[in-house]
């Protein structure tokens, strides 16, 4: 069953506040030229753990990007994705008027939520016990205000939903906020993610033995794990029909998305169940697996997932697998943006044809078998039109976005 | 765009809201402080609130509890498998074994395949993610944590658990939304079910009680002095009407966010304004007049501000507040799981009253700006 009955959805704005720059084209610049964007940590006093690296967004500065929201009030993850919404509102052309008038709302995934206030409000209990902690802290700490910030930067009353999925919540926040728009629930959605370095992520990626010893290698023989990042990513989604009247760039249609859960193992990813994820997802979409022209992988870079991953895209596509490359090489693994700065990068691939590169690749694992094209370095320019966006997640959480060149 | 909601105005789309199609609630799993299922807790509703108890032990704030009492998660699922569990994820285990035993599990693949989950939390398991926090910060060794512990902190840790014990292979979503997080996930489950994504979807709310968490609310101050805290679970089996008799029908679930700066200027709802715009539209999409309401399960009763702000959205939509169940009063305040066992409380309440047809409203407002409601009907 194609998702057709209902009205066509395209993405009109890109927000990107990332390890590797703020702003789309200064991220879809650095993606295409393979930059590293992990560093020594900076956010947090990393000096008692063995690996110290991570995707920091040094440059972030909400002040300079946010027009509404009083900063004293909202966590670095609430920031981080008002502050890629504002970017996108603008890269779209929206009248921001007309937009705060709509019924129009933002979905905004995370994994670990306000994760730099909890930081600093266990620091207080350590500190001087919990009777001390802020309750200017507390009531920054629901994972729920990512959401609410968005909604009160941009000035929408539509759902401010935050969908705390794990690392492929941002395209589960996509696919719901596709939904909300093509049946009519809401005029236009922001959605998109949001997640901030701290020490606990850093701490249980490093315990699960899944922390790269330098950089993160997606597909690389020689790849130990990831490296944690942080960013917030967001994409501006109206109806087809109202970006045409306007003369809006498109960037993309939303052909369709498919969401399951392997219900095997909370961490370890299942190759049938995604291989699943995807013909659910070329159903739903109504293309078949010849006509996808690029994979945007979750590739984290740890043994695991990656071979499981070219398991599972080799189930579902035969004998011809797309090139499929892992932009977590650059920005490290952004985790509930991840799967946002994927979609961003598809974007920004369909607009200026290329193919986003896996940087840091010196060895294409053997053990994946032959064809498998990761885009080792840099990008390549290509022409495309049908690109796919994985994201997997703890849970067995897996949801596949598939994007298209308006035809 | 023809036959599709094409307003431009939030006001304007209640004039072209698109009606729903009811969903059909065949099944009901709690936990609580007042017991297993729905009965213990229509008793307890009726006969008022059992004492708040002291915390049983922890750095707790001085302020009352209502725990459920002698949970060990291995009595309900026994000893394998159950040993990380945290106290969240369980009631959410335990919770969804009590609806799934009662409607009976998915049995074939594809069954299998098409059931699903919608979690409704805003932090996750506070004890677990705090306990690991705490050791970073605290050990030597900060990168020593417990490997198999450290999955719990991940806010999808209870659907994704529910999803691994239950062989749920649908979508799978955790959703946050302050204290209308309950009412989120019933308006997720709605849109997914009419957009064909699930058959059956298990749809409910969860919160544990813990150190931590009582230390936030008290020192936040936004809860009545009398205020006890709780916690608990309630999770529904929801799927299109069919065969098998509802429990009722969910209707109509509408949210809205009303936080700082949401507003254009020149126009203020505010919360209690709000709460009145969106049970309006959540009604007329049902095709339920005001005057049909004969019930409301209120969220914010203890909040001090907030409860009087939520009466008065209701009666400014409904022209009065029929019959208040105050749900809060007899379990705590259970934040993420408020708005899963306000239903629970509705439907708890009208299986001890005589059969027939029934109308009721549950409603929620949040500090945050989040406003939400939902119509529900027993046919």
């Amino acid at each position: 069953m194609a998702e057709q009955p209902h009205r066509r959805v395209v993405i009109t704005g890109l927000g990107a506040v990332s390890p590797v720059g703020i702003g789309a084209d200064v991220f879809a610049s650095a993606v295409r030229e393979g930059r590293n964007g992990t560093s020594e940590i900076r956010s947090f006093d990393a000096s008692a753990f063995p690996s110290r690296r991570a995707g920091e967004v040094h440059d972030f500065e909400p002040s300079e990007l946010l027009h509404n929201l009083d900063l004293r009030h909202w966590g670095r993850s609430g920031l981080l994705a008002a502050a890629a919404a504002r970017l996108a509102l603008q890269d779209s052309d929206l009248d921001p008027e007309l937009l705060s008038r709509s019924r129009a709302g933002s979905i905004m995934g995370t994994t670990s939520g306000e994760s730099a206030v909890l930081q600093e409000l266990a620091g207080q209990w350590i500190g001087e016990g919990l009777k001390s902690i802020e309750p200017r802290l507390v009531r920054q700490a629901p994972a729920s205000q990512i959401a609410n910030a968005v909604n009160s930067e941009l000035g929408l009353t539509g759902d401010a939903q935050t969908i705390p999925t794990a690392c492929s919540a941002s395209n589960y926040a996509l696919g719901y906020a596709y939904d909300m728009v093509r049946s009519g629930e809401a005029e236009f959605m922001v959605a998109g993610g949001a997640d901030a370095v701290n020490r606990l992520t850093h701490a249980g990626f490093y315990a699960l033995g899944a922390m790269a010893e330098d950089l993160p290698r997606p597909f690389d023989a020689n790849r130990t794990g990831i490296l944690t990042g942080e960013g917030g990513a967001a994409l501006l989604l109206e109806p087809l029909e109202h970006a045409r009247a306007r003369g809006a760039r498109i960037y993309a249609e939303v052909l369709g998305y498919a969401a399951n859960c392997d219900a095997e193992h909370m961490v370890h990813p299942d190759a049938a169940s995604i291989a699943e994820c995807i013909r659910t997802a070329h159903r739903n979409a109504g293309v078949t697996p010849d006509q996808i022209d690029y994979i945007c992988a979750h590739g984290t870079g740890t043994p695991t997932n990656d071979a499981t991953e070219v398991q599972a895209v080799r189930a579902a596509f035969g004998e011809r697998i797309p090139p499929i490359s892992s932009i977590k090489s650059m920005l490290g693994h952004t985790m509930g943006a991840a799967s946002g700065f994927g979609a961003i990068a598809c974007c920004k691939a369909l607009e200026q044809g290329f193919l986003p590169p896996t940087a840091n690749v010196v060895q294409v694992d053997p053990a994946f078998g032959p064809g498998v094209d990761c885009v080792p370095g840099r990008g390549r320019d290509a022409e495309l039109n049908i690109l796919q966006n994985h994201g997997f997640a703890f849970g067995g959480n897996n949801v596949i976005t598939i994007l298209g060149r308006l035809g | 765009m023809t036959g599709r909601p094409t307003a431009g105005t939030a006001e304007g789309a209640v004039a072209t809201a698109v009606a729903v199609k009811p969903l059909a609630v065949v099944g009901a799993g709690v936990v609580s402080a007042a017991g297993y299922g729905l009965a213990p807790l229509g008793e307890l509703l009726r006969g008022g609130a059992v004492d708040a108890v002291a915390p049983e032990a922890g750095d707790y704030p001085p302020r009352a509890v209502r725990t459920v009492a002698d949970f060990r998660v291995a009595d309900h699922l026994g000893k394998k498998g159950t040993r990380y569990l945290d106290r969240l994820t369980s009631f959410g285990l335990v919770a969804c074994k009590q609806v799934l035993e009662e409607t009976g599990a998915p049995q074939t693949d594809e069954e299998r395949a098409r059931t699903g989950v919608v979690m409704a939390t805003n932090t996750g398991s506070v004890s677990s993610h705090s306990a690991l926090l705490h050791d970073t910060l605290a050990q030597e060794k900060p990168y020593q944590l417990n490997p198999a512990q450290f999955p719990n902190t991940v806010m999808n840790c209870a659907a994704g658990q529910v999803a691994i014990r239950n062989g749920l292979k649908g979508l799978n979503a955790t959703v946050a939304g302050g204290q209308s997080a309950g009412l989120f996930a019933f308006r997720h489950a709605r849109i997914a079910m009419t957009l064909g994504r699930a058959d059956r979807l298990l749809v409910g709310g969860v919160e544990e009680l813990s150190g931590p968490a009582a230390w936030a609310w008290h020192r936040t101050g936004v809860l009545a002095e009398r205020a006890a805290l709780g916690e608990g679970c309630a999770v529904f089996v929801v799927e299109e009407p069919g065969e098998r008799a509802p429990l009722a029908l969910l209707l109509g679930c509408e949210v809205a966010y009303f936080g700082p700066s949401a507003e254009p200027s020149g126009r203020r709802h505010g919360l209690a304004g709000g709460l009145a715009l969106v049970i309006e539209r959540a009604l007329e999409r049902s095709g339920v007049r005001p005057e049909e309401v004969d019930t409301v399960s209120l969220g914010a009763t203890q909040h001090i501000g907030l409860n009087r702000l939520e009466e008065r959205g209701v009666r400014s939509a409904l022209g009065g507040l029929p019959a208040p169940v105050r749900v809060g009063e007899v379990l705590g305040e259970t934040y993420s799981a408020s708005g899963a066992l306000q239903l629970a409380a509705l439907l708890a309440l009208w299986a001890q009253e005589p059969a027939g047809p029934r109308t009721g409203l549950v409603t929620s407002i949040g500090h945050d700006g989040n406003v939400g409601a939902l119509v529900v009907r027993r046919p």
